[in-house]
């Protein structure tokens, strides 16, 4: 597992085309995390669901059993929008056997002996999920843990980075989601346009950058109610 | 991010340790119930102001990515956030987190060279001393509870005790949530507390400019839905922010009560 900053810049990298990234993200949490194979899907609000890319055969097949499912560790991190860890497929936890009996006789029956999903999300918009599994079984550690969330979250900025007509806006500070000024003023932009949180989310990104502002100053002027969306002369 | 206090004390003629007991057991009884870690969070930071006599106050929790985040905070005022916010990167906080112990300042002004950025944020803030205490888990630091006041002074150490006690519960509250105890757990709880109050944030930014109030106007309306229909505050914001619920503004007289 590489340094965090090192990571970062990796990550960075690998999120610069977007198009390519969650297979460019995959493929690097594959080498450098100890996890066997790895797979991103996509889910929309409206439940429709796709995989995105996965780095092997069997990677595909989790995916594609959780969709045919209906049921397993992805599915679970997009509904609860935390991430479902678990080490070892066997133990009995009280929690995956109940829930997904299917998944896991699925998973078994091609060597999974670990599962981690984390959900591609912030706030409430979820777009999908990224799963990591091992042929062995055994927790991430607290780096490997650390470098998944931060993958998750370069995949997630990828694919929100696509405006509704196809295009894309540059790329902002990836801690953006810890300033809570930037969740309000989502919602009141949201509100505003009468769109989505993920379009609003992406106006306030798009003005931010256009107007070479921060996304926390636009935010803070949508809080303090100086800005309002749409704005005139963009 | 509430105005109101959710957990009554003080006045009365009250003593403080009755005061103090009271809030424990309101706390204790959220425990019990199917609650909302957020919704306990912010309970949390009221009931220190109300307690501690402390001006502002906030819970900051490992990211698990190299970062704190603000889980709760007693205002919504940009310095406020901001003065929390910075300790992503320097601060009493972070240095509680890192060193799972309680740090001090009783007087920012004579402190500027521990924390050159932190201490000037909080000066325009309008805060003059610090305290931050660490939320633990055996071996391992979780957050930390940050409190601050207008004056120059030391917090008391029964205070700081009161302090460290009200951010156990806080510990408990993040990792109680499910019963059984996969080693996983703590980061799947830590990851959906964060997360949690993302949604809220969205939720009152939706009601704010939809209803026409203040962000802490918004969030009274939304814990009263959440009380009034005994849901979970943050399923009450998942739906406002996915548009399947909407909530005018509750009537003057709910708001007071």
């Amino acid at each position: 597992m590489p340094d965090r900053q090192r990571w970062t810049r990796l990550l960075a990298a690998a999120g610069a085309e977007p198009s390519s990234s969650p297979r460019r993200i995959s493929e690097l949490c594959v080498d450098r995390l100890g996890v066997t194979g790895a797979g991103v899907a996509m889910v929309t609000p409206v439940g429709n669901r796709g995989i995105v890319c996965a780095t092997d055969e069997v990677a595909a097949r989790i995916e594609d059993l959780q969709f045919t499912l209906g049921e397993g560790p992805c599915i679970d991190a997009v509904l609860s929008g935390a991430p479902v860890l678990v080490g070892d497929l066997d133990v009995v936890d009280g929690i995956s056997l109940d829930r997904w009996p299917a998944f896991l006789e699925g998973a078994a029956a091609v060597g999974v002996r670990g599962v981690f999903a984390f959900p591609l999300r912030i706030g409430a918009t979820n777009v999908g999920a990224l799963d990591l599994y091992r042929d062995r079984t055994g927790d991430l550690d607290a780096d490997e843990l650390a470098a998944a969330l931060m993958a998750a979250d370069a995949i997630a900025l990828a694919l929100l980075r696509y405006r509704s007509d196809g295009t894309l806006i540059e790329d902002v500070d990836p801690y953006f989601t810890h300033q809570l000024q930037v969740h309000q003023a989502t919602g009141m932009v949201q509100a505003q346009l009468g769109s989505t949180t993920q379009e609003a989310l992406l106006a306030l990104r798009a003005h931010a950058f256009v107007s070479e502002h921060t996304l926390v100053d636009i935010a803070t002027a949508v809080v303090e109610r100086r800005l309002r969306f749409p704005v005139e002369d963009q | 991010m509430n105005d109101d206090k959710a957990i009554r004390v003080g006045g009365g003629g009250r003593s403080r340790e009755q005061t103090l007991a009271e809030a424990f057991v309101s706390l204790a009884d959220t425990l019990v119930d199917d609650y909302d870690v957020v919704d306990l969070l912010d309970r949390l930071v009221a009931t220190c102001i109300s307690v501690l006599d402390v001006t502002a106050a906030g819970l900051l929790l490992d990211d698990q990515k190299g970062h704190l985040a603000v889980v709760a905070s007693s205002g919504d005022e940009t310095r406020l956030l901001e003065t929390f916010q910075l300790q992503t990167n320097e601060g009493p906080c972070l240095d509680c987190v890192k060193t799972g112990k309680a740090i001090a300042s009783a007087d920012l002004d004579a402190d500027r060279g521990r924390w050159p950025r932190f201490v000037p944020a909080s000066l325009a803030a309008g805060f003059h001393s610090v305290t931050a205490v660490p939320l633990r888990l055996r071996q391992q630091t979780i957050g930390g509870l940050n409190i601050f006041h207008t004056r120059v002074q030391a917090l008391l150490p029964e205070d700081q005790a009161i302090a460290q006690a009200l951010a156990d519960v806080a510990t408990i509250g993040i990792l109680q949530q499910r019963s059984n105890h996969r080693s996983a757990q703590l980061a799947e709880q830590l990851q959906q507390a964060l997360n949690s109050r993302v949604v809220i944030e969205q939720a009152k930014g939706v009601l704010a400019e939809r209803n026409a109030v203040s962000l802490s106007v918004a969030f009274a309306t939304l814990r009263q839905h959440a009380r009034d229909h005994n849901l979970k505050l943050t399923d009450v914001a998942v739906q406002v922010v996915q548009g399947d619920l909407e909530l005018s503004n509750i009537v003057r007289g709910r708001l007071a009560t």
